[in-house]
């Protein structure tokens, strides 16, 4: 009837409208996000704790970006006081930083080709292999792909446990 | 050992800290290179409580290197302080009369150089220090009679493969591979907490059951078939049970003989797996079984995870990573040497690293191995007696040769030239 798509007559939508959040309409569109969400699952691989990493921050620390009325009040708290840009220095000093941190810092890519460092002694990627898919359920081999967050699903009972359980967890 | 002097040999790696006095056979103190906090507790224990302690659930932990490089100095300041004072027994006046041999990653950032020589000589003092890297220690402990060898190190947070020419570590052959035994837990983790129980906060538990059940496997599609069969049969079904805190503290295997039942599969055994099958399908009373026994609250039960995990560092891609397996790892060390070192290394293989001890690790990588090297070449893989402790082995050898005290930076030196010129000695 309406077929304002413009494409094939045949095809009917439903003019239900699917509950989908903006954000997961995103998600769902861009491959980007697919990709954003396999290196955020590769680099939870090497947390030490699970869920979010318990960082530290002092009251002085928060206080930088804080408007400046909190910045006021917590001036008349602590009497001995160093100005801002003293503490912000001290504290960037003793944070503990990120290994990505120090690796930027290092400037490898500035280095001669000639000289071994640690980008270049990367293995690189594979030459022939090709990539096997596991079933993120049951771990057999997957045939299947999830259309909307492309994880792999090996039969129709894992992909419902799929869709109940962690379709687009990781994307949205 | 010289007259004054005492040499502490300390492997600093990214999960286990090894230290001891060179000359040793064996380090006085192996324990975890963290701090970690039981959620009982609001002081953060180091590496020995740790491991002494009863209560390994949900430690949360704190780690002074990330990716194997040291990113928290003062975090590794209290652990050394730790194991230094209070394991080695060393008084503030033996650490300035002593030299320390400090293991590093290959390949060390500039600045975690930096870091670790003001630890070593402002806050600890020493004498002199002299920075080794792994695989050249492995090559002095394990192929010293070798001109060459090739060191593949699978440690905690990184593999690397080199290659080590007359005891020196040939920087431009070295390939790493970004996968190590931090992250095969990790992924565990997940895996466990996604099909069974959550265990996401059990970093140290479900370190414990990877290193008692997991192993390689040597044909992954026929074990895949094998573990798809149901109940009691499947060969590699095997039941860890986790810590209740009441009768037991520690995370155990609930049946040896199970967790095992692997290791006597026939090797090639197609159409028994296939037999097996067919039997287990008609009896229904083993189905039944399998109702009954199911899993109580506290433990969980792995089958296709026990190989697919180690697998990964066979085959990152699998995970998403776009980086070649271990087998090609070497073969672009060793194709990135002198074409008259091919042959030679390839027939010097070494392993070393915790990540090696997982069973049939040696067997899978050689097989592996063979199709990508050329005919006419050896393959030859061989295992130290303990993977884990050959580098701080070669390091106590090295200590206790009569010239190590020349090729060390002293104090003096330090504080003359700075840390950047001293580290040129050491060939980095």
């Amino acid at each position: 009837m309406d077929d304002d798509h413009g494409e094939g007559t045949s095809r009917r939508s439903s003019s239900r409208l699917r509950k989908v959040a903006p954000k997961m309409v995103a998600a769902l569109t861009s491959a980007d996000n697919r990709t954003q969400a396999t290196m955020a699952r590769l680099e939870a691989l090497e947390n030490d704790n699970a869920g979010a990493e318990v960082v530290d921050v002092d009251d002085e620390d928060a206080s930088l970006d804080d408007d400046d009325q909190a910045y006021m009040k917590r001036q008349l708290k602590n009497t001995k006081r160093k100005t801002r840009q003293a503490k912000a220095l001290e504290n960037a000093k003793k944070a503990p930083r990120t290994f990505m941190e120090l690796l930027n810092d290092a400037n490898l890519e500035a280095l001669p080709p000639h000289v071994p460092s640690y980008l270049r002694a990367a293995v690189g990627p594979p030459s022939a292999t090709s990539r096997r898919h596991f079933c993120t359920v049951c771990g057999f081999t997957a045939n299947y792909t999830c259309v909307r967050c492309g994880v792999r699903f090996c039969s129709i009972r894992c992909q419902v446990i799929h869709n109940d359980t962690r379709c687009l967890k990781f994307v949205a | 050992m010289g007259s004054h002097n005492k040499v502490v040999v300390l492997d600093n790696g990214g999960g286990l800290l090894k230290a001891g006095i060179g000359g040793d056979h064996s380090p006085t103190a192996v324990v975890p290179n963290c701090l970690g906090r039981p959620p009982s507790s609001k002081k953060w224990l180091s590496g020995d409580q740790l491991l002494s302690s009863d209560d390994h659930t949900s430690v949360s932990l704190r780690r002074p290197l990330d990716r194997g490089y040291l990113v928290n100095p003062d975090l590794q300041k209290e652990i050394w302080d730790r194991v230094l004072h209070h394991l080695l027994l060393l008084s503030d006046d033996d650490l300035r009369s002593s030299s320390l041999l400090l293991v590093e990653p290959l390949l060390n950032l500039p600045s975690a150089r930096r870091a670790s020589d003001e630890l070593v000589f402002e806050d600890f003092g020493f004498s002199s220090l002299y920075v080794a890297d792994p695989p050249s220690l492995v090559h002095l402990h394990h192929h010293h009679h070798h001109h060459c060898s090739l060191v593949v190190d699978c440690g905690f947070s990184f593999a690397h493969a080199a290659p080590v020419l007359e005891g020196f570590t040939l920087n431009y052959g070295v390939r790493r591979l970004d996968i190590g035994g931090k992250a095969l837990t990790n992924h565990l983790k997940e895996l466990v907490s996604y099909r069974s129980i959550n265990v996401m906060d059990e970093t140290l538990l479900i370190d414990q059951a990877k290193e008692r059940l997991c192993f390689v496997s040597l044909d992954v599609p026929r074990d895949l078939r094998l573990s798809r069969i149901r109940g009691r049969d499947n060969p590699f079904r095997c039941t860890y049970v986790l810590p209740d805190g009441v009768n037991h503290m520690r995370g155990f295997v609930k049946d040896e003989e199970e967790a095992q039942r692997y290791l006597s599969l026939p090797p090639e055994g197609e159409q028994d797996a296939r037999r097996i099958e067919d039997e287990v399908m008609d009896d229904a009373q083993r189905r039944e079984e399998r109702k009954r026994s199911i899993l109580a609250e506290n433990e969980f039960s792995l089958t296709n995870e026990r190989f697919l995990v180690p697998e990964m560092l066979f085959h990152p891609a699998d995970l998403g990573m776009n980086e070649a397996g271990l087998a090609e790892c070497i073969v672009r060390s060793v194709d990135a040497c002198h074409p008259y070192l091919h042959p030679v290394l390839f027939e010097s293989i070494v392993l070393s690293g915790g990540s090696t001890l997982f069973p049939r690790f040696a067997e899978r990588l050689e097989r592996e191995l063979r199709p990508l090297v050329c005919d006419d070449y050896k393959v030859k893989i061989t295992t130290q007696e303990d993977p884990i402790l050959g580098v701080w082995r070669g390091g106590s050898l090295l200590a206790s040769t009569p010239d190590f005290e020349a090729m060390c930076v002293t104090k003096v030196e330090y504080e003359e030239y700075g840390s950047t010129r001293c580290r040129r000695r050491f060939f980095h």
